[in-house]
């Protein structure tokens, strides 16, 4: 085991003994003072996993979260030195994090959450705009085979808990004693301009919108998506351009 | 609107139904924002932060020297935050009732 | 010995959207002898409304390593009109392996987008297996360790096509396996590599207290000659178990006053450095940080009284 391996492993498990050559000044026993490295590698890392989840968080407390991050980390530490990058694989930890299943829809919420962060750094790309869309209407023997791609920085979560409303009455939209939270929502996530907003989805429109971002057809996602019976193919189009969720525009031939 | 989901429902994705539901979006999606019902669930945006800093933690006292954190037997949290203010079908009280949890032993 | 020439001249840039900006494009290629802050996302508005208060700014590099989006809109921004020092905090150059080719690439791409005036990292290790630890770890100086450092500064220096700034690290242990002070290796590093010296005042001070040691004369053993940039920070006080001070690299308070008086003596020794006061947890409004950073400024113009670059 090399010197920093056996720093490393000390540093993550507290279980494990400060390891051996670390010395100071007085003489006293180094191990309060590898302890400021423990400190700072834990109070990092969970400190970016209350930023990254904020609402997680505040739904479980910040005992039980910490708690809970601090679990992760030993287990799941960085694979990159890209600090946004992490807690990818947060939410389905938290999935089948035992002492959390009392919170069913907390997975989701961290889903929902790390798909914010996503959006926020991700790429910068035109939007499709209705006067691109337009042009289309000329050969609508073409639509059906149409791939209308979701912009890089938009994307969906298909919950069978009330995520966005949940996230809403955290940031002071509705009262959260009324929300109930066993009620099935689907959330887009999007950057237009510069912000990250968490749009409600109509009926259906979870369906279509993951049917898109999965890149098949228009008319592939809209059959799909008329799966359900209240979905209506027009009020979810004009909800995604208006909003500049599409991107770039694919066509292909039909088959 | 309604009409061109029953269209949709009823010819699956016709080029037809494509064409006069991407009509109708067109229509609507250049209408002024003010009369969107959407925008009603629009939040708020992300607080940017910049997640890598190269400073140390405070102090000596916190979490990274806690060594039964990672033991599931000896967990003693329960959740206590906004979880408990939300509606749960299991609680009389409509409020979710949160247990300590307790790991079996493997 | 390899060090690769400076190749940034042609960074000329668009002056239109620097309202009474900091800088024309005859000061491009290094940071000006003034003082500066580290840039955070709640200030981003301010210093676009105020620009040419302070003398640069510095952004940590794996901050902006993201695709697209807000970030980099606002760094763009900013940076047209202000010297930019990109300070890296992931690369672990004293790691016991490889560097990380990916990671390498990436400031590559950074340094090249946005085409800083000084580029620097820390002498520490942050990556071990894979495992990416988010502190600045410590290392052994011995001759093993030298070694690799150096050959890490080459490629680095290789690869980025310039000179990089090395940073004296804050450290809490020290380790029964070194073969030399913290000062004479870096000194070595400086002198085998051409790399430059970020020195950090206030890492020096925790140190020295840490390990028992004057602080004024680790500083006069440092190849002060090499300085490109200076940092300040405040720091936090903790015990050891003895109960002996054990100060820990916060960046969460003001600048300590034995702090200001130690790089006073360096200014003295080594002229006006740019300088940046470093701020990462409890950040305060951008004008409290501005007053601070107009505390070094005060002290750099009057070192440099006849620098017109500096008291203009």
């Amino acid at each position: 085991m090399t010197a920093h391996a056996a720093f490393a492993a000390a540093l993550l498990d507290p279980d494990v003994a400060v390891p051996a050559g670390l010395t100071a000044w007085n003489g006293v026993d180094p191990m309060r003072r590898f302890a400021v490295y423990r400190n700072n590698v834990t109070t990092a890392l969970t400190g970016v996993l209350a930023d990254s989840f904020p609402v997680t968080q505040q739904l479980v407390g910040e005992d039980f979260f910490c708690a809970m991050a601090r679990v992760f980390l030993r287990a799941h530490p960085p694979r990159s030195p890209l600090l946004h990058e992490y807690g990818h694989d947060f939410p389905a930890f938290v999935a089948q994090f035992e002492p959390a299943r009392q919170v069913p829809y907390l997975a989701d919420m961290a889903r929902l959450e790390w798909l914010r962060l996503a959006s926020l750094h991700a790429a910068d790309a035109p939007v499709l705009a209705a006067d691109d869309i337009a042009p289309l209407l000329a050969d609508p023997a073409a639509l059906p085979g149409l791939r209308l791609a979701l912009h890089p920085a938009a994307a969906v979560l298909q919950s069978a808990h009330a995520v966005v409303s949940l996230w809403g009455a955290h940031h002071g939209v509705g009262a959260l004693a009324e929300v109930d939270p066993y009620a099935a929502e689907s959330a887009l996530v999007l950057r237009p301009m510069l912000e990250v907003l968490v749009l409600r989805l109509p009926p259906g429109g979870g369906i279509f919108a993951a049917a898109l971002a999965a890149e098949t057809t228009l008319g592939e996602a809209a059959a799909a998506a008329s799966a359900d019976p209240s979905f209506d193919l027009a009020e979810n189009l004009a909800l995604l351009i208006r909003h500049g969720a599409l991107g770039a525009l694919r066509s292909s031939a039909r088959n | 609107m309604k009409t061109t989901a029953n269209h949709a429902t009823t010819f699956g994705a016709s080029a037809a139904a494509l064409a006069l539901a991407l009509g109708v979006a067109l229509t609507t999606a250049s209408a002024p924002a003010a009369a969107q019902d959407m925008d009603k669930e629009k939040c708020f945006g992300v607080a940017m932060k910049g997640k890598n800093d190269c400073a140390a933690g405070p102090g000596t006292t916190c979490a990274g020297t806690a060594k039964m954190d990672h033991q599931g037997n000896a967990w003693k949290y329960v959740p206590k935050g906004t979880c408990e203010k939300t509606a749960s079908p299991t609680s009389p009280t409509g409020m979710g009732q949160l247990q300590a949890f307790k790991e079996k032993k493997a | 010995m390899t060090l690769p020439i400076e190749t940034s001249s042609s960074s000329l840039r668009s002056e239109s959207a620097c309202r009474g900006g900091a800088l024309g494009p005859a000061a491009r290629g290094h940071l000006p002898a003034r003082a500066g802050v580290g840039l955070k996302p709640q200030h981003f508005q301010d210093i676009l409304d105020s620009p040419g208060e302070l003398g640069f700014f510095e952004v940590h590099a794996e901050n902006y390593m993201g695709a697209g989006g807000p970030m980099h809109h606002w760094l763009t921004r900013i940076r047209e009109c202000h010297p930019l020092s990109v300070h890296g905090v992931g690369l672990s150059i004293g790691g016991q392996e490889p560097l990380d080719a990916a990671h390498l690439a990436r400031l590559r791409i950074l340094l090249a987008r946005y085409e800083p005036e000084a580029f620097s990292e820390h002498l520490a290790w942050s990556t071990h297996a894979g495992a990416y630890l988010a502190d600045l770890l410590p290392l052994a100086y011995d001759g093993r360790s030298l070694r690799r450092v150096c050959e890490h500064i080459d490629e680095v220096q290789m690869a980025l096509g310039r000179r990089m700034l090395l940073e004296n690290p804050a450290t809490y242990v020290e380790f029964a396996d070194s073969t030399m002070s913290e000062a004479d290796f870096i000194t070595e590093v400086v002198r085998r590599t051409g790399c430059g010296l970020l020195l950090d005042v206030n890492n020096a001070y925790v140190s020295a207290v840490n390990h028992g040691c004057d602080a004024a004369a680790f500083l006069a053993a440092l190849p002060l000659e090499a300085v490109g940039e200076i940092h300040l920070a405040g720091f936090a006080v903790d015990r050891d178990a003895a109960g002996e001070p054990l100060l820990i690299d916060s960046h969460g308070s003001p600048v300590a006053d034995a702090v200001w008086t130690l790089y006073e003596e360096v200014l003295q020794r080594i002229g006006p450095v740019a300088t940046l006061i470093e701020r990462d947890h409890d950040v305060p409004d951008f004008a409290t940080l501005a007053a601070e950073a107009g505390r070094a400024e005060a002290l750099l113009c009057r070192m440099a009284a006849s620098t017109a670059e500096v008291c203009a």
